[in-house]
Parts: C-alpha cells; sequence; structure tokens
C-alpha cells in the first residue's frame, strides 16, 4: 500500500537550494555592500593611520585582519539574520514541506552567501592593497583558506540563527560574537602587540587563525604555521556545523 | 492517525486529545472547529511540522517518520499563514517546487506555466513573492502545494484572505485535481458553507476533541431535517417569535433561527414579514451541522 516517492538526489537538491537562496541577493546586497565593503574599508583606512608608524607587519595585520573582519560581519550576520528570518516568518515550513535533507538546505545557505559575499570581499582585497601599499603575492593555498576562513563564522551565524529568542536577540548576539572573535587574538593587531593572555587565546580563536592563514597565502611568506592555521579553522567548522545540525530544528519553527 | 496527543510545553491544557481517524484515498476530507480547537495543531501534526506526544500517523499504510522524504514527497501542505517564500519571483517558486519534487528541469518548467495558467497568476509570474498582497501570497502558496501534483493535499485554511472570485476558483481547482488526479484533500476551513459543495467526509474538532466524523449528508439525518431560517430586521426592530425558539444573534440586525419543518408556519404567522429587511430559508448546513455536534459537548 505505501507509495514510492520521487525526489531529487542529494546533490541537484544542493544546487536548487544554493539558487534558491541566491535569490537573497535581492535583500542581502545593500547589506553586504555596507558592512563587508564600508565598514572594513573604513576600519581599514582608520587602523592604518595608526598601524603607518609601527611598520609593515602591522599594516599587514590590518589588512588581512579587515579582509577576515569582512568575511566574518559579511557571512556571521546575514546568515544568523536569515536563518531567523525564515524560522519567525514560516519560510523555514515551505522547505520543511519539501522532500529535502534539512542539512542540504543549511548548506545551501551558506554556500549561497558566501558566494554573494566574494564581490565584497574582492573589491576590498584590491583596494586596501591599493590604500595601504600592499605587495600581494597569492599562493594556490588561497582557494582553499577563502572558504575555510567564511565557515567557521557561517555555521557560528547559522547556529545564533537556529537558536536566537527573537530577531532582535539573534542580531544582538551576532554583532557581539563577531567583536569578540575580532577583539579576542591577533586579528586587526599583530600578536607581539598584544597582551600575553590574548595571544594565547588567540591561538584556538577561528578569526585569528583565519588572519593568519589569509595573510599567509595573501601577502607570504608561507609557514610552518599553516597547517595548524588550517586544521584549527577545519575542526571549529565541523564542531559548529554538528552543533548546527543537532539543534535545527524546522519542525519547531516559531511563526510571529 | 490513531490517538494523536500534543500538548504544547508550558500549556495547562493538552491542545489534541487521543484523535484518531482514517481519510480514505482519493477522498475530501474537511476539517471544521472554532478559534482554539487544534485545528492548527492537528494539521500540522499530520505534516509533520509538530512531533506529537503520543500517537501514530500512517501515511499509505507507512509511518510518517520512518523516513524524513516519505511524507514532503507525496503530500502538498500550505500553512495558514501565507508568508514569503524567500524572495523568490512567483514563477521561481514553483519552479523549484516542481523541480524539488522530483521532476525533470524541463516538466518543472511545464509545471510552472500550467500552474500558473491553473491558478490566473500568471501577470505575476515575475513579482517577488515577498512583496504580494496576503490573497496573492494565498493562492501563490496553493499553487506552490499542488506542485508537481502529490498524492495528497493538506491544506490549512485554503481560502481565507481570498475575495469571491478566488474562492471560488481554488473550491474548483480543488475539485478538479480530485476528480481528475484522484488528488486526496484534507482541509481546515472556516468557510464551512462554500466547502460544503466539495466536502466528501467530515471531523468535526471542539476543544482539541474529534467530535464527530462522518459524511455531511449521513450526519445531516442527526439534524432531523431542520431548517435554518435567517432574517434581517431594521435597527432595534427584531420581530417578534414563538415562545419556543431561540434565536441565534449573528449581529445586531441578523438572527438565524434553526426550526423543524412544521414550526415554520408559527414563525412566519407571528413576525410581520412586510417589516423585514431580508429573510432567507435553507436545509440543514454543515454550519448547522457543527452548531449541533459542538453545543452538543
Amino acid at each position: 500500500m505505501s507509495k514510492r516517492f520521487r525526489a531529487q538526489n542529494y546533490p541537484t537538491q544542493v544546487v536548487d537550494l544554493v539558487l534558491i537562496e541566491l535569490s537573497n541577493w535581492r535583500w542581502s546586497w545593500r547589506s553586504i555592500v555596507v558592512v563587508s565593503l564600508f565598514v572594513p574599508l573604513f576600519g581599514m583606512v582608520g587602523l592604518s593611520i595608526y598601524a603607518r608608524d609601527l611598520g609593515p607587519e602591522a599594516l599587514n595585520a590590518v589588512y588581512s585582519g579587515s579582509l577576515v573582519m569582512s568575511l566574518m560581519l559579511g557571512n556571521l550576520g546575514n546568515i544568523q539574520s536569515h536563518v531567523v528570518f525564515m524560522r519567525f516568518q514560516g519560510t523555514l515550513e515551505y522547505f520543511a514541506s519539501l522532500p529535502i535533507h534539512k542539512h542540504a538546505l543549511m548548506l545551501a545557505i551558506i554556500i549561497a552567501f558566501f558566494l554573494l559575499s566574494l564581490p565584497a570581499l574582492l573589491t576590498l582585497l584590491i583596494i586596501g592593497s591599493a590604500l595601504l601599499r600592499i605587495s600581494l603575492a597569492p599562493h594556490p593555498l588561497l582557494l582553499l583558506v577563502i572558504p575555510l576562513c567564511v565557515l567557521p563564522m557561517s555555521a557560528i551565524g547559522a547556529l545564533i540563527g537556529v537558536r536566537a529568542g527573537s530577531p532582535q536577540q539573534g542580531s544582538s548576539l551576532s554583532v557581539l560574537t563577531a567583536f569578540v572573535f575580532a577583539g579576542l587574538g591577533p586579528v586587526l593587531f599583530p600578536a607581539e602587540r598584544l597582551p600575553e593572555i590574548l595571544r594565547l587565546i588567540g591561538t584556538v580563536n577561528p578569526a585569528a587563525r583565519a588572519t593568519s592563514a589569509l595573510r599567509q597565502t595573501l601577502i607570504g611568506p608561507l609557514g610552518e604555521q599553516i597547517a595548524l592555521d588550517l586544521a584549527i579553522l577545519f575542526g571549529f567548522t565541523l564542531c559548529v556545523s554538528y552543533l548546527v545540525e543537532s539543534k535545527f530544528d524546522w519542525r519547531a519553527s516559531h511563526a510571529l | 492517525m490513531r490517538n494523536l496527543t500534543k500538548t504544547y510545553p508550558e500549556a495547562a491544557e493538552s491542545a489534541n486529545k487521543d484523535i484518531s481517524f482514517q481519510v480514505r484515498e482519493g477522498e475530501i476530507f474537511g476539517i471544521l472547529g472554532d478559534n482554539g480547537a487544534g485545528k492548527t495543531t492537528l494539521i500540522k501534526q499530520m505534516v509533520n511540522l509538530l512531533t506529537s506526544n503520543s500517537g501514530d500517523i500512517l501515511l499509505y499504510g507507512q509511518p510518517i517518520h520512518n523516513d524524513s522524504l516519505y511524507l514532503s514527497s507525496l503530500v502538498g501542505y500550505m500553512p495558514q499563514e501565507s508568508h514569503a517564500l524567500n524572495h523568490l519571483t512567483v514563477g521561481e517558486a514553483l519552479f523549484f517546487s516542481a523541480h524539488l519534487r522530483g521532476m525533470r528541469r524541463s516538466a518543472a518548467i511545464d509545471e510552472r506555466n500550467r500552474l500558473l495558467q491553473t491558478w490566473e497568476m500568471e501577470d505575476l509570474r515575475d513579482h517577488n513573492s515577498a512583496r504580494l498582497s496576503g490573497g496573492q501570497r494565498r493562492m501563490l502558496r496553493l499553487a506552490v502545494a499542488t506542485a508537481a501534483s502529490p498524492e495528497t493535499l493538506v491544506l490549512d485554511e485554503p481560502t481565507n484572505d481570498l475575495d469571491p472570485q478566488k474562492r471560488r476558483l481554488v473550491w474548483e481547482n480543488l475539485r478538479g485535481l480530485n476528480r481528475e488526479r484522484g488528488t486526496t484533500i484534507i482541509f481546515i476551513t472556516h468557510d464551512a458553507l462554500e466547502a460544503e459543495k466539495i466536502i466528501k467526509r467530515v471531523g468535526i474538532l471542539h476543544r482539541g476533541e474529534l467530535v464527530v466524523t462522518g459524511a455531511p449528508h449521513v450526519l445531516k439525518r442527526n439534524l432531523k431535517n431542520k431548517l435554518r431560517l435567517e432574517i434581517a430586521f431594521p435597527p432595534g426592530q427584531p420581530p417578534p417569535l414563538p415562545a419556543d425558539l431561540v434565536p441565534r444573534r449573528l449581529s445586531a440586525t441578523r438572527w438565524q433561527i434553526v426550526l423543524e419543518p412544521h414550526q415554520l408556519s408559527d414563525v412566519i404567522a407571528a413576525m410581520d414579514i412586510d417589516r423585514l429587511a431580508d429573510m432567507k430559508l435553507n436545509s440543514a448546513t454543515l454550519e448547522d451541522l457543527y452548531f449541533h455536534y459542538v453545543e452538543a459537548v
């Protein structure tokens, strides 16, 4: 008596859902331009005035730190607000009523917002290097480092999105999280300028690891530290993704 | 549905208590109930959007919890709230819904065009779903629920917010799906009078309990051929009625009187018909059936 059901395979589900999620450019482009481009750009310009006197290391830190801030603020904030929007506006019910896996939806959201943030990142990368007169020596590993810089922050944005009690709570938490990650470790400042405790925390802070990995693969030189940076970023992503998967119940979506 | 019970956390009472019923393949089953009766909770349990505290739901003989995609691939669901579908256009929402339900890309494009035509939404094809009116969103959610012709439709208040023309289109399309494709349709409605045109069996829900299920014509026998007289009168001038009849006050100037055929002549004689603004006489409807069973509880 049971019926044979129709559904797309997993890759097709992800591709369709990425295309659906890319439609979010219709609202998110303004936020991406402001949060992922203008805020880090102005921050970069402001900090560079102070960093110029501290030498090229400090300028490199400001440059790579600002790129990480762009990825962090943009993806963390946008994914958080989008997931909260879907939960509280009932859009999740639409997805839950389709024959798709919930992790395919979350993966698609992360991929889509990553793709949407790339133009701002590339613009910041080019304008920033020109403004700070930093010569770039991109390493092929950069193609792996950029997604790995985005994934931990996206996963944290998703985690806040699935757990926040209200849209207001979600947005406050994501701003706080972004600044905590930016402040606790060598993100915008070189490690040698920070107190010991912040350097210590920075060893496990994904934002600091992302800054380190980005600096090595974009400006050089590539050191042995890159392996540890990538391992920590990857491990952090896995842990947070596991939490998102276990805490994300689209059936218990709220309605305003 | 077998012995379904749902109690929300921190709620004093259960939203649904021990509900059991069966919907047959190819049937149109309506669920009637007042506000807070637990209709939406029941519908969400059916489509696995809410976990039941106890009970089982079998779909075509198979428990719905066994496979996460089993239910969603066979059932098209329309929620009560007609929210936006992200920022998709109407055309995109229909295409992706059909494609994700297993259609090939070219077939999904044809399906999108067919749905736009069936639900009279051709001129909205490129409109952002977030900017549609409440009624337009409801039509879109209905079209989305029917994309790729699922075996069963579960619809929560399909005609709310719709103008009379659109309501008629909805009932016609649902009847067409049932007749031509054998789609099983389960829906909630407040609009008992219009729903009566298509319902084959009905369930009446009251305070979280299923009071009765059955075919309307069978259940109506319990009303003993009662008639429903609706009268409208000028403000402050209600007509006199025989003492044994208590009217149901629909508004300050409109009453409804449920009576047996032999009482009709006495009522007509008691009222001064010339002073009435309007008068309508109907045989028992689903609405009467609903009041009969709910008031008996």
